[in-house]
């Protein structure tokens, strides 16, 4: 009787099982790198709907962060100026300029700006500004240097073992209270030595608990 | 069954005591047969409709990240800061009564309403229907929009048709008009109802609700000869005699009464003494639960009773003016050692005492209860009354002589404030032919109810969360509703719609204009300043009434106790009973109410015929077969409840379901009891025929639905030192053996399975449950569904166990089944430091946090419900289907947005608040500070009218759950199986009269 099937057939279990084996690998490897917040958010640069550069105004103009963001030390959301906050200066300064022709509308019509949303933790996490502010975790511990930013991007992945690897070990990235603002703050040399210090004079005892920020 | 230390048997329900598969199955599966099945096509469908289902058109989920906006203000309104919740006080009407309130807002909409600590109608505390009044705003069955005729019409086209009627009513004087009103006591109402019938002083104005306090007055009236308004002092009586009245749930002023009363209750140790508490009634009632001595009665023999107790009295040398009328009393049936015992008691505490009628006697008992009180000079003491005006009270010869003259067409128009009289009118007044007589029927309402549709302008109502307007309580504290949000639906209020009426110029007045006049006469000067201390205080207390002192004369009372007999009922009555859940009805389409067991029958989304044992065996009847009531050609059918302690030879059935254009929610939920309820028998009817149907139907009743087991757990031999779920004591054996409850706490050393963690730095959050003065009114429960996020599932589910409340309140009956004593024991996550529920998930969704919370992570869950299984409290609830994303987007603005929202698949639990722990944490850190004793109350703390609930931190020896702990009466729920739960108890106790030995009750 002729063979039913020739003979390189002999090699297909082992071809197949290599074959699963690498495209299982793939998968995994697959999920775990481009899944993850680090590959999906860090870099996410949308376009806003006002040309605002954060580069001009905090980098060049030092405003303060706290100027607009005026909930970040009280409250849980740092929160996004009303239109009004933009017109304390552009009612005379550059009123004319098309660049914040829209900005001009919103406060004519007064209907909002609809900013993209660029730093986001999901439903269930429930982040509170004031809270870290409060100890000394500055802006750009988690935004980033703002102030050298033309469009806001994203630099943290924001994922939730990226929050814990600060709720461990705290010590290295506090700073000094009214340092929080300042994109330019570097660690000191000594910065282990101030962060102990700093999370035993202010009792400083980030939730580890699940419970710290989900409700 | 066990058996207790105290010799007591406990059982939770008929099913219990006879062992029935039905029970047997709830007691060992956690989650009930057909769990697991998939909704067939036609619950599915039952089910999306309940929900109001809008399905989403949900597609595959994009991979890429959404784009999501942030939508700031264009200009900020002062005061708003994104992210906090602001607080306004404001009053809110109901009925009779008003509530002061605060109301949380997010972003400018209200989401939470809690009591006022200021006013005195609520002080801070609440009840089961001011919780989820706030439900009933983001109602999306609510009238939208002005109806003429069934079609959507303008407000403007009302006021121009009203212009050309006023033209007509200003020569006749108001000639052929008509209103119909509910009662509101609100001062610019009644002062626009003063301008109204000035205007057109031939109009008829009638006031009346379904269930209202008119016998209370009526029975004043005869004995006095004048109007007052009792007002009572529950917290200076030692001694409390209900007769037939529920006060603390079910009557008015249930939240000041509930307060009062449980101040003369709490116990701190065994010197500490109780006030007693005695109730004779035919239904089971949540005060009849608490009472120490409880006689069961049928409703047409309370008056009889009440003739009796006076000439018990009067035999005891108190004279009660004109009770010599009724010495044929002496020859009662009545247990007299009971009597003698309770007569013996009220003498011993002149001046200390109270007695009180409910709503539903009538008038001659309670001018009999007047005289009473009068002749124990309880009156300035327990009892005090104010002079009120009969002309603003529900008044029920008023609506029959308005129902009589449209049936005769004297009315060519008729104006309706709110109310049902379609729906609720006496049925043998047939309101809905006498309205069709009516040319022109206007009705302002806050749904297009029955009545709405009856007539011909049909004009939506704002909430008042919506509007602006006053109240006024009888001792003349006053307060003004201010809106919250604009109104969501457009709407009017009733002083909009009334002064329009009055103006009557096509213009449509402003509530906050006409608010503003009438507290300009109140303040007389410096408007402004006082204007904005009240809207902030919410309550005005500078010009409160004095209490009258109204005078009994004996030759009025003789007169009326010789004119009217008080007649005893004859064969089987029918009692109607307000509803504990929708009042009267009106809360027909709040879910939250629907779904919440009623306090004592356990029964959700239904009413049934409650009757005894006994009388359910002459019937030959059982649980939920239907019945047939009949009574001069009214019927209605009804499915049948036996309940434990009802009177025998009476049926009590509750009022307010059966609605027929209620919303999506209520319609056809229950029967119409309203069909049987006729002008001369309001409360109670007798000789009613009572037929056996062959029907049955399914009731969703929630008592058996996780119940703690202590008999199935362990084998015959641990059972013995299974100590009792509810311990309970007298309070005289509490003071020979103050350590009653420790004594069947197992001796043998309890040794833990796991490694035992430190939980000594605080904070460390515990709560302690006093059983001595819950009454079971569900005010936490529903609390927390508010505060929450807790979906309503539906009677379906229900009946399958799957009811969400964290907070359930499971309510055991020990003794003599005919009139066993009640005890309820609310029960929440127990927040075990060795929790089983933590041992068993796989993916550690559930785990303990350093405060010793035990907290469920729901992004974490995956649903495999072993926690549920393992938790021997049984309080661990799973979501079966996307309750919540189904809702319509308007109902979806009630959520908490500090609370995640569930999604299906998803275990979930008490959390111990746990959002309002972690923003008192915050604050406290952001000033420096640690948290302070009372800075965290839970939801259901926070609004139990008996603080009967206590949370803290556990290791500040200065808290007040600190010293709670310390008490002797505490024990935690089933402490021997070493779960060491942070929820604690304390037992129950009683206060019964010595000369009363158990056993010699009725």
């Amino acid at each position: 009787m002729a063979q039913l099937f020739p003979k390189w057939t002999n090699k297909l279990p082992t071809i197949l099982l290599a074959g699963l084996i690498v495209s299982v690998t793939i998968l995994v490897f697959s999920f775990w790198y481009w899944g993850s917040p680090k590959y999906t958010d860090v870099g996410y640069t949308p376009t806003q709907p006002v040309q605002y550069s954060h580069k001009f105004h905090v980098g060049e103009l030092k405003l303060d962060c706290r100027y607009c963001h005026t909930g970040v030390e009280n409250t849980a959301i740092a929160g996004v100026p009303p239109t009004q906050t933009c017109m304390n200066c552009h009612t005379v300064i550059k009123k004319d300029s098309l660049s914040i022709a829209k900005v001009i509308n919103s406060w004519n019509t007064n209907q909002p700006i609809e900013w993209v949303r660029v730093h986001k933790s999901p439903d269930f996490v429930y982040f509170d500004h004031s809270a870290h502010v409060k100890v000394g975790v500055g802006c750009n511990t988690c935004h980033g240097d703002v102030a050298s930013m033309e469009v806001i991007s994203q630099e943290e992945s924001l994922s939730m073992a990226w929050c814990l690897e600060c709720h461990k070990n705290p010590e290295m990235h506090l700073r000094p209270v009214d340092q929080i603002t300042n994109t330019q703050w570097t660690p000191p040399d000594d910065q282990l030595a101030y962060g102990s210090w700093i999370v035993k004079e202010l009792n400083i005892t980030p939730p580890l608990d699940c419970s710290g920020c989900h409700r | 069954m066990k058996n207790n230390m105290n010799g007591k048997k406990y059982w939770r329900s008929l099913d219990e005591i006879n062992q029935t598969p039905e029970f047997e199955q709830f007691l060992k599966n956690e989650f009930s047969e057909g769990t697991f099945d998939v909704p067939n096509g036609m619950s599915r469908r039952k089910f999306l409709s309940i929900m109001g289902a809008s399905i989403a058109l949900a597609g595959l989920a994009s991979c890429r990240r959404p784009v999501e906006k942030i939508i700031p203000y264009a200009i900020a309104p002062e005061n708003i800061v994104p992210g906090t919740p602001k607080y306004y006080s404001t009053n809110i009407p109901f009925g009779s009564e008003s509530y002061g309130v605060i109301v949380e807002n997010h972003e400018g909409r209200p989401t939470k309403l809690e009591g006022n600590p200021n006013h005195p109608s609520t002080l801070g505390k609440s009840n089961a229907w001011l919780q989820a009044s706030i439900l009933d705003m983001y109602d999306p069955d609510r009238a939208q929009s002005v109806l003429h005729n069934g079609y959507e019409s303008k407000l403007e086209n009302f006021a121009t048709e009203w212009k050309s009627l006023d033209k007509d009513f200003k020569p006749s004087q108001g000639d052929g008009l008509a209103v119909f009103s509910e009662t509101l006591n609100s001062p610019t109402y009644l002062r626009l109802k003063q301008d109204f019938l000035s205007k057109y002083p031939k109009a008829k104005w009638v006031t009346w609700d379904p269930v209202s306090d008119e016998m209370i007055h009526d029975g004043i009236r005869l004995a006095t000869g004048r109007d007052y308004d009792p007002v009572y002092h529950y917290e200076k009586a030692k001694v409390v005699v209900s007769l037939d009245a529920d006060f603390l749930n079910t009557e008015t002023h249930s939240i000041r009464h509930t307060v009062d009363f449980m101040q003369g209750r709490r116990v701190n140790d065994e010197n500490d003494s109780m006030n007693r508490l005695y109730v004779v009634e035919n239904s089971l009632s949540v005060t009849g639960g608490i009472a120490d001595h409880r006689y069961r009665l049928s409703h047409g023999k309370i008056g009889a009773f009440a003739a009796a107790l006076a000439v018990e009295l009067k035999s005891m040398g108190l004279s009660i003016p004109g009770v010599s009328e009724l010495s044929d009393y002496k020859n009662h049936s009545f247990n007299r050692k009971w009597i003698n015992a309770l007569a013996n008691d009220l003498i011993q505490n002149r001046k200390q005492s109270l007695v009180v009628a409910g709503r539903s006697q009538s008038a001659n008992v309670h001018s009999l209860v007047f005289a009473i009180n009068y002749a124990l000079k309880n009156r300035g003491t327990t009892v005090e009354y104010f002079s009120s005006d009969k002309n603003n009270r529900s008044d029920t010869k008023d609506l029959r002589s308005l129902v009589v003259d449209m049936k005769n067409g004297d009315i060519s128009t008729l104006v309706i404030f709110g109310g049902n009289p379609a729906y609720n009118t006496p049925v043998d007044l047939h309101f809905n032919e006498a309205v069709n007589k009516v040319k022109h029927t206007i009705h302002i309402s806050s749904h297009v109810n029955e009545t709405s549709k009856k007539s011909e302008w049909s004009i939506h109502k704002a909430h008042p969360l919506e509007s602006w307007g006053d109240t006024i309580t009888p001792d003349g504290t006053k307060g003004i509703t201010q809106p919250q949000i604009q109104p969501l639906f457009g709407g009017i209020s009733f002083i909009e719609l009334l002064s329009s009426l009055i103006v009557a110029d096509e213009t449509i007045s402003s509530g906050y204009d006409l608010t503003q006049e009438t507290w300009k006469t109140i303040f007389g000067s410096d408007f402004t300043s006082n204007w904005r201390t009240v809207l902030h205080d919410g309550v005005y207390k500078n010009q409160l009434t004095k209490p009258a002192n109204p005078f009994l004369s004996n030759t009025a009372m003789s007169k009326v106790f010789k004119q009217n007999s008080i007649v005893s009922s004859e064969g089987y009555e029918i009692v109607f009973k307000t509803s504990s859940s929708l009042f009267d009805g009106r809360f027909s389409n709040n879910g939250w109410l629907q779904e919440t067991p009623d306090p004592i029958t356990k029964l959700s989304w239904d009413n049934a015929a409650l009757l005894s044992h006994s009388t359910a065996k002459e019937l030959g009847v059982n649980n939920r077969d239907i019945i047939s009531l009949k009574k001069n050609g009214y019927s209605v059918e009804l499915p049948v409840w036996i309940m434990p302690g009802h009177a025998d030879q009476s049926i009590s059935v509750e009022l307010g379901y059966g609605r027929t254009s209620s919303g999506r929610v209520g319609n056809g939920v229950g029967e119409n009891t309203y069909a049987l309820r006729e002008l001369n028998a309001l409360w109670r009817s007798d000789n009613v025929k009572i037929s056996k149907t062959s029907k049955t139907t399914v009731l969703a009743c929630t008592q058996d639905h996780h119940g703690l087991d202590t008999e199935k757990l362990a084998a015959d031999a641990i059972q013995k030192r299974l100590p009792a779920i509810v311990r309970e004591s007298t309070l005289e054996d509490y003071k020979e053996n103050p350590n009653f409850v420790n004594e069947h706490d197992s001796a043998i050393p309890l040794v833990s399975m796991w490694d035992e963690v430190n939980y000594d730095s605080g904070p460390q959050w515990g709560m302690t449950i006093d059983l001595n003065v819950c009454t079971g009114c569900n005010a936490c429960s529903v609390s927390c569904q508010g505060e929450n996020n807790i979906p309503i599932v539906g009677k379906d589910q229900v009946e399958k166990g799957r009811e969400m409340s964290w907070i359930r309140l499971d309510r055991y009956y020990s003794g003599d089944m005919d009139n066993p004593d009640m005890v309820i024991q609310p029960v929440n996550c127990q927040h075990c430091e060795m929790a089983p529920c933590e041992q068993v998930c796989p993916v550690s969704a559930t785990t303990h946090s350093e405060d010793g919370l035990n907290s469920m992570t729901y992004n974490r869950c995956v649903g495999t419900r072993y926690c549920a299984n393992n938790c021997p409290y049984k309080v661990r609830r799973f979501n079966f289907h996307n309750f919540t994303k189904d809702l319509p987007e308007i109902v979806q603005m009630v959520q908490n947005p500090d609370v995640t929202v569930r999604f299906r698949g998803v275990m979930e639990k008490c959390t111990f608040c746990v959002q309002r722990i972690t923003q008192a944490k915050i604050t406290a850190n952001n000033e420096g500070r640690s948290i302070q004793d009372g800075e965290v109350s839970t939801a259901c703390q926070q609004s139990c009218p008996s603080d009967a609930i206590i949370f803290g931190d556990i290791t500040d020896p200065d808290s007040q759950i600190s010293a709670l702990r310390k008490q002797n009466r505490m024990y935690a729920l089933l402490g021997e199986i070493n779960t060491q739960p942070r929820v604690t108890y304390l037992a129950k106790l009683r206060n019964p009269n010595p000369d009363l030995k158990p056993g010699e009750l009725s």
